[in-house]
C-alpha cells in the first residue's frame, strides 16, 4: 500500500487533492476544520466566466458534485470539524497529530488552506461596520445566492427594501501600499464583474457602478464576461473612491474622481459592495511554525521554485495547492489539486517503491 | 464604530508644554486661555512661556510653511528651538494649542525619524544660531488630546451641564468639525484616524450629548491660509463652509464643535457670509472643544468663555442646556473686568 | 487698577513720528542703521499697565512702509554672508525644476509613483471648488521630469489652488504627500520667479509681508489687528462689535495685547525675537524674501508703480 498523504483544507483545491491521489492509488487523511467540505466555494452565487456551463447552479452545487467524486473513490479518510495541531519526523516519514485526538503516519503534507476575504473595517473611508447598507463582495454574493437570506434579491440591509443601485468599489484591501497591501488580489475584478453582470441581468433597470484602477478580468472568457456586462449595462468608472457617507435615508454617497475624464463623481447607492482582497487564511502563521515553512511577503505559503516547483513548499514533502500560495479562480485551484497529486504521486514513488 | 475608532496614541497624563496658537491669540484668544485653567483645574503641570513672567514662545511657522514663505529647514529650527526652550523648563511634552502647529511640530519630529543625518545638521545650526541644542521631545500631543484624555473626568468631577436640552433631558445632537491638520497629515498620530476620529466625538459623548454623522462631516472648513487670509481668494472659504452646512443641515445640528483655531473662526464666522451670498440662515452655534467644556464647567460665558467673540449667537444654546447668562455683561464695562478675573483665579 | 488702552501713544521722538507717516520713497535716504534703531525705539516703548507692561506703538508700525522697509534692510544685510542653507538655495534657484524635485528636502519624500487613482483629486476641496484644478495632474507632471511642463505649472493660476488641507495625503495607495509636494513647488516657483506670472502667485509678494512681517517683528504670523471687521465683512457685525473693543475684550478673556505675558497677542522680549530670526536667517528661509523683493521691484517699475502701491494691489488682485 502506498504511503498516505495528509491535506489540509477541505475546499476545492484539497478535495482534488485527494480525488486525483485517490485514482492514482494514493490513500489520503483530509482534514477540514469547519464541518462540511467545499470551503468557501459552497456560499457563491454562481461560478464563471460561464455561468452554469457544466451544469452546476451555483457553488453548492459544483462543490457536492467534487464531494461525490471524492467519496465514490473511497480512498480518502475525512476529518471534519478538524484541524491539524502537530507533524514530527522528516520527508517521507511525517507523522501528523490531529485535535480529534489521532494521529496518522504520512509520506507528505499538502497543504490547501485557502484565504480569507479582506476585513474592511480597518479603511475607515469606506464606513464598512458602521453604515449597514455598505457591504462586502462575500455579503454580496451570498445575498445574489437564491439559497441566501433574501432568495436571490438584492435588498438594502438597513429597511429592507429593494436595491436598484448598487456602487461596487474595487481594489479593498489591494493595491494600496497605505495599508501594507501592495499586490493585486487578481479574483476581484472578475469576481465582482460577475456580480455586477447577474444584478443587470436579473433587473435591467438596476444603476450598477463598478469603481476600478485597471480592469484586470485575464483569464480564458473573462474578458468576454467584462463587454458582457457593459453590454448589460454595468458603468465601469475609473478611480478609486475616497469615501463613502451615509445619507438621512440610509443610502451610501461615494465620492471618487472619474478620472478618464477628470471630472469628480458623486453618487448615491442603495448598496456599496466593497471588493475585498484576499489575505491567507487565518491559521497560516501556526500552520507555517507546525510545519517548518515559510511564507511571502504577501503572507501566502511560498513555493520553494518559483518556475520549476511552483507547488512544493519551502521544506521537502509538503505541497501547496489553490489559494495558499495565491489568489486564483476556482478552475486554476483544480488545476492545481491535480498537479499537486501528481507531483506527490511520483516522488513518493521514488523514495518508497 | 467601536472597532474603528481605536487608536495606539499615547497621551501622556501631566507635564505639557503649550505653544501658543497665532489664529487663537489673534480672533480666539479665549479658547487657548481655558486650555491653561482647564489644565489648572486637572491639577496639571504646565507652561507656555518660557521661565520668566514675557514669553520665550514664538510661532511655529505653520500659516508660513503652508503660506509658501518659509523654508523647510527655517521651520525645523524654529520648531527646534521651541523644544529646547520646553526642555529647558523640563518638559517632555509639547501640546501645541493649534492644530497645525501639531501638525508641524509632528512633521520634524517625523522628519528626524526618517533622515536621522537632518538631526546632527539642525542640532549643530541650532547652536550656532543660539546657542541651543536639538532635544526631541517625548511626546507631542494636541491640547485636545489631552482634553480627550481627561473628558470623564471632567464631566464627573468638574462639570456643571450637560449637553442635554434642559426641558426633557434629550441629548443634544452635536456635529463634529476636527481640523484637518489634526487627523489628515498625520492620521496615525490622531484619535481614531482621519475618518472616524474620536477626539471631538468621545468628548461630546462624554459630556452628554449625540455626535452626528453627516456627508461633508470630514470636508476642510475651507480656511486654507493663502484662502482665507488673502481676499480675493476668500470664496474658496465660504464654498467649503456653505458645502458643509448643506451636508449637516438634515440632520439638524444643534452645535458644531472644533479643535482647530481656523476651523473655529471660519465655520463661526462664515455663517454671516453664507447668510448675506445665500440669504439662507442657519445659525449653527460653533465652539472649540474648550469653549464648550468652559460653558458646561459653569465658567461665565462672556468673562471667560468670550462667546461674544462668536458670530453666531452661542445664546440659544445655553437657553437649551439652562446655563445662565447675564446679557449685560456682553460689552462688560472695564471697572468690573478685575473682579471677574478674581472670580476665576479664585 | 483697571487698564488703560492707549489708542494714541507717542512714539517717543519726532524722527519717529515722520518715518511713520513716510512711503518707500521718503525713506530712502534713511541710512540702515538709524531705520532699525528709531523701529526698535518706537516698538519697544512700553507703560505700565496694571501689574504688566503694554507697548503700545506696535499698533502703529505693523504692516506699515516704514516696517516693510526696515525689513527689507535687515534681509538684504543678513545675506551678504550667505550662511549653509542661504548658499543652497541660491544655487538651488539655478538649477532645472526636475533638479529641486530630487532634491529638495520635501520635494524629494513627498513623491514615490503614481496609480492615478484620483482619490486625491476625489477628496479635494479646492479641485469641488474651482473646476480647472486637478491635484492629479500636478503628480502626473512632477513625475513627468519633463521640464517644459513643469516651468508651465510653476507659471499657472492652479498651482495656487490647494489649500493645503491634507485631504488628499491620508487616501493616497502610494503614501505621497501632495500637499507637501505643492508647497514646495510654490517655494520654487518663488525663488524662480515664474510666481509672477499668475495672479494668485503675485499675491506671495503681500503673503510674505503679512505673515512674515508679523513672523520678524512680532514672533507670530497672525498679529491680532490683521483681522479688521473693514477687512473681513464677511465675519458680520457682531465681529464688528467685538473687535472695535479687542484691546478690552482681549485683556478680559486673559489675552495679553501688545503686553508683556504669555498668550494671544502677547509681545516677546528682543532676545527671543532675536533667537526667532537666527532661526529663520539659518534655515535658509531669506534667500526667498529677498528673490520675493527683487522681483516685485522689477514687476513694479514695469507697470510705472512705487513698491508700495505694489503690496496693496497684489494683495487686492484675484
Amino acid at each position: 500500500m502506498a504511503k498516505k498523504v495528509c491535506i489540509i483544507g477541505g475546499g476545492v483545491a484539497g478535495m482534488q487533492v485527494a480525488s486525483v491521489l485517490g485514482t492514482l492509488g494514493v490513500p489520503s487523511v483530509l482534514v477540514e476544520r469547519s464541518p462540511l467540505l467545499g470551503g468557501r466555494v459552497l456560499k457563491l452565487s454562481r461560478t464563471f466566466p460561464f455561468f452554469n456551463d457544466d451544469g452546476f447552479n451555483d457553488g453548492q452545487d459544483f462543490a457536492a458534485a467534487l464531494e461525490r467524486d471524492l467519496r465514490a473513490i473511497s480512498l480518502a479518510d475525512i476529518h471534519l470539524n478538524t484541524t491539524l495541531t502537530g507533524m514530527t519526523g522528516d520527508f517521507p516519514h511525517f507523522r501528523v497529530a490531529l485535535s480529534d485526538g489521532t494521529s496518522t503516519d504520512v509520506g507528505a503534507v499538502v497543504l490547501a488552506t485557502g484565504f480569507e476575504p479582506f476585513d474592511p473595517t480597518g479603511l475607515n473611508e469606506y464606513g464598512y461596520g458602521i453604515y449597514p447598507n455598505v457591504i462586502t463582495a462575500t455579503e454580496l454574493e451570498w445575498m445574489l445566492n437564491p439559497r441566501g437570506p433574501t432568495g436571490g434579491e438584492l435588498i438594502r440591509p438597513n429597511d429592507g427594501k429593494k436595491a436598484g443601485r448598487l456602487g461596487i468599489v474595487f481594489c479593498v484591501g489591494s493595491r494600496n501600499r497605505r495599508i501594507n497591501a501592495p499586490f493585486c488580489s487578481r479574483i476581484c475584478c472578475s469576481y465582482s464583474t460577475k456580480q455586477a453582470s447577474t444584478v443587470m441581468e436579473r433587473n435591467p433597470s438596476a444603476f450598477v457602478a463598478c469603481f476600478y484602477m485597471d480592469v484586470r478580468t485575464y483569464d480564458r472568457g473573462f474578458e468576454e464576461m467584462y463587454s458582457m456586462a457593459q453590454d448589460r449595462g454595468v458603468k465601469y468608472i475609473r478611480g478609486r473612491v475616497s469615501m463613502c457617507k451615509q445619507l438621512p435615508d440610509g443610502s451610501i454617497a461615494v465620492r471618487a474622481e472619474n478620472t478618464l475624464i477628470s471630472q469628480p463623481f458623486w453618487g448615491e447607492f442603495d448598496i456599496v459592495s466593497l471588493s475585498t482582497g484576499m489575505r491567507p487564511c487565518s491559521d497560516v502563521e501556526k500552520l507555517a511554525q507546525i510545519l517548518g515553512i515559510g511564507r511571502g511577503p504577501d503572507g501566502f505559503f511560498m513555493c520553494r521554485e518559483w518556475f520549476r516547483h511552483p507547488h512544493d513548499a519551502t521544506r521537502d514533502g509538503v505541497f501547496i495547492a489553490g489559494c495558499a500560495t495565491g489568489m486564483k479562480p476556482i478552475r486554476n485551484c483544480i488545476i492545481d489539486g491535480a498537479s499537486v497529486a501528481a507531483r506527490v504521486t511520483a516522488l513518493l514513488r521514488q523514495v518508497s517503491p | 464604530m467601536t472597532a474603528s475608532t481605536a487608536t495606539t496614541k499615547v497621551i501622556p497624563e501631566n507635564d505639557f508644554f503649550i505653544p501658543p496658537s497665532c489664529i487663537l491669540g489673534a480672533i480666539n484668544p479665549s479658547t487657548e486661555v481655558i486650555i491653561t485653567r482647564i489644565f489648572d483645574l486637572l491639577g496639571l503641570r504646565w507652561k507656555a512661556a518660557g521661565v520668566g513672567p514675557e514669553s520665550q514662545c514664538t510661532c511655529c511657522t505653520g500659516i508660513l510653511s503652508h503660506g509658501d514663505i518659509m523654508s523647510i529647514e527655517s521651520t525645523l529650527l524654529v520648531v527646534a528651538r521651541l523644544w529646547s526652550v520646553a526642555a529647558e523648563m523640563g518638559f517632555e511634552n509639547i501640546s501645541p494649542a493649534c492644530v497645525t502647529s501639531f501638525a508641524i511640530h509632528t512633521e520634524c519630529f517625523e522628519m528626524y525619524e526618517h533622515e536621522p543625518e537632518l538631526t546632527v545638521k539642525v542640532d549643530r545650526w541650532l547652536q550656532e544660531a543660539c546657542g541651543r541644542r536639538l532635544v526631541i521631545p517625548k511626546h507631542i500631543v494636541h491640547a485636545s488630546d489631552v482634553v480627550y484624555r481627561y473628558r470623564e473626568t471632567l464631566a464627573q468631577n468638574f462639570m456643571k451641564h450637560r449637553l442635554v436640552d434642559k426641558t426633557d433631558g434629550r441629548p443634544l445632537r452635536v456635529v463634529d468639525h476636527v481640523g484637518c491638520h489634526y487627523a489628515k497629515v498625520f492620521p496615525e498620530k490622531s484619535i481614531g484616524g482621519a475618518d472616524w476620529c474620536d477626539v471631538l466625538a468621545g468628548a461630546i459623548r462624554s459630556w452628554g450629548g449625540e455626535n452626528v454623522d453627516y456627508p461633508e462631516r470630514r470636508h476642510c472648513c475651507g480656511m486654507g491660509f493663502r484662502q482665507c487670509m488673502i481676499r480675493p481668494n476668500r470664496g474658496y472659504t465660504m464654498a467649503c463652509v456653505l458645502k458643509k452646512l448643506e451636508s449637516m443641515e438634515p440632520w439638524a445640528p444643534e452645535a458644531i464643535l472644533t479643535n482647530c483655531p481656523g476651523c473655529n473662526v471660519m465655520l463661526d464666522k462664515e455663517q454671516w457670509a453664507v447668510k448675506e451670498l445665500t440669504g439662507k440662515t442657519y445659525d449653527i452655534p460653533t465652539l472649540s472643544y474648550t469653549e464648550l467644556a468652559g460653558l458646561l464647567l459653569g465658567w461665565d460665558p462672556y468673562g471667560v468663555v468670550g462667546i461674544q467673540a462668536h458670530t453666531v449667537p452661542i445664546e440659544p444654546l445655553l437657553d437649551k442646556i439652562g446655563i445662565p447668562y447675564d446679557r449685560s455683561k456682553e460689552w462688560q464695562p472695564e471697572a468690573q473686568q478685575d473682579i471677574e478675573l478674581a472670580g476665576v483665579r479664585a | 487698577m483697571s487698564r488703560q488702552f492707549p489708542q494714541k501713544a507717542d512714539t517717543g521722538s519726532k524722527a519717529s513720528d515722520d518715518l511713520l507717516s513716510e512711503g518707500h520713497e521718503g525713506l530712502r535716504k534713511i541710512p540702515d542703521n538709524e531705520m532699525i534703531a528709531s523701529y526698535e525705539r518706537v516698538r519697544d516703548h512700553q507703560v505700565q499697565t496694571g501689574q504688566d507692561r503694554t507697548y503700545p506703538n506696535i499698533r502703529r508700525l505693523h504692516g506699515t512702509p516704514f516696517e516693510r522697509e526696515k525689513d527689507r534692510r535687515e534681509v538684504r544685510a543678513l545675506l551678504e554672508k550667505p550662511n549653509e542653507m542661504q548658499a543652497w538655495y541660491q544655487m538651488a534657484r539655478t538649477q532645472p525644476c526636475t533638479w529641486w524635485i530630487k532634491n529638495h528636502l520635501v520635494a524629494r519624500h513627498a513623491l514615490k509613483s503614481c496609480l492615478a487613482c484620483g482619490v486625491c483629486t476625489s477628496q479635494c476641496p479646492a479641485a469641488q471648488y474651482y473646476e480647472e484644478y486637478n491635484p492629479r495632474a500636478i503628480v502626473d507632471i512632477a513625475l513627468s521630469e519633463d521640464e517644459a511642463r513643469l516651468v508651465e505649472l510653476l507659471k499657472s493660476e492652479t498651482l495656487w489652488y490647494c489649500g493645503q488641507c491634507g485631504s488628499c495625503k491620508p487616501k493616497c495607495s502610494r503614501e505621497n504627500n501632495l500637499m507637501g509636494l505643492i508647497s514646495s513647488l510654490r517655494f520654487l516657483a518663488q525663488l524662480k520667479g515664474y510666481h509672477l506670472a499668475s495672479v494668485r502667485g503675485r499675491q506671495q509678494y503681500a503673503a510674505r509681508h503679512l505673515w512674515g512681517g508679523n513672523l520678524w517683528n512680532r514672533a507670530c504670523s497672525l498679529y491680532f489687528r490683521n483681522v479688521t471687521s473693514a477687512g473681513h465683512p464677511d465675519f458680520g457685525p457682531r465681529y464688528a462689535d467685538y473687535h472695535a473693543d479687542i484691546d478690552r475684550q482681549m485683556t478680559r478673556l486673559g489675552a495679553n495685547p501688545d503686553s508683556s505675558g504669555q498668550l494671544g497677542g502677547r509681545k516677546v522680549p528682543p532676545e527671543t525675537l532675536a533667537e526667532l530670526r537666527r532661526c529663520v536667517t539659518w534655515g535658509g528661509t531669506l534667500v526667498l524674501w529677498q528673490r520675493l523683493e527683487e522681483l516685485a521691484l522689477e514687476d513694479a517699475r514695469a507697470v510705472g508703480i512705487s513698491i508700495d502701491e505694489y503690496h496693496d494691489q497684489v494683495r487686492s488682485e484675484g
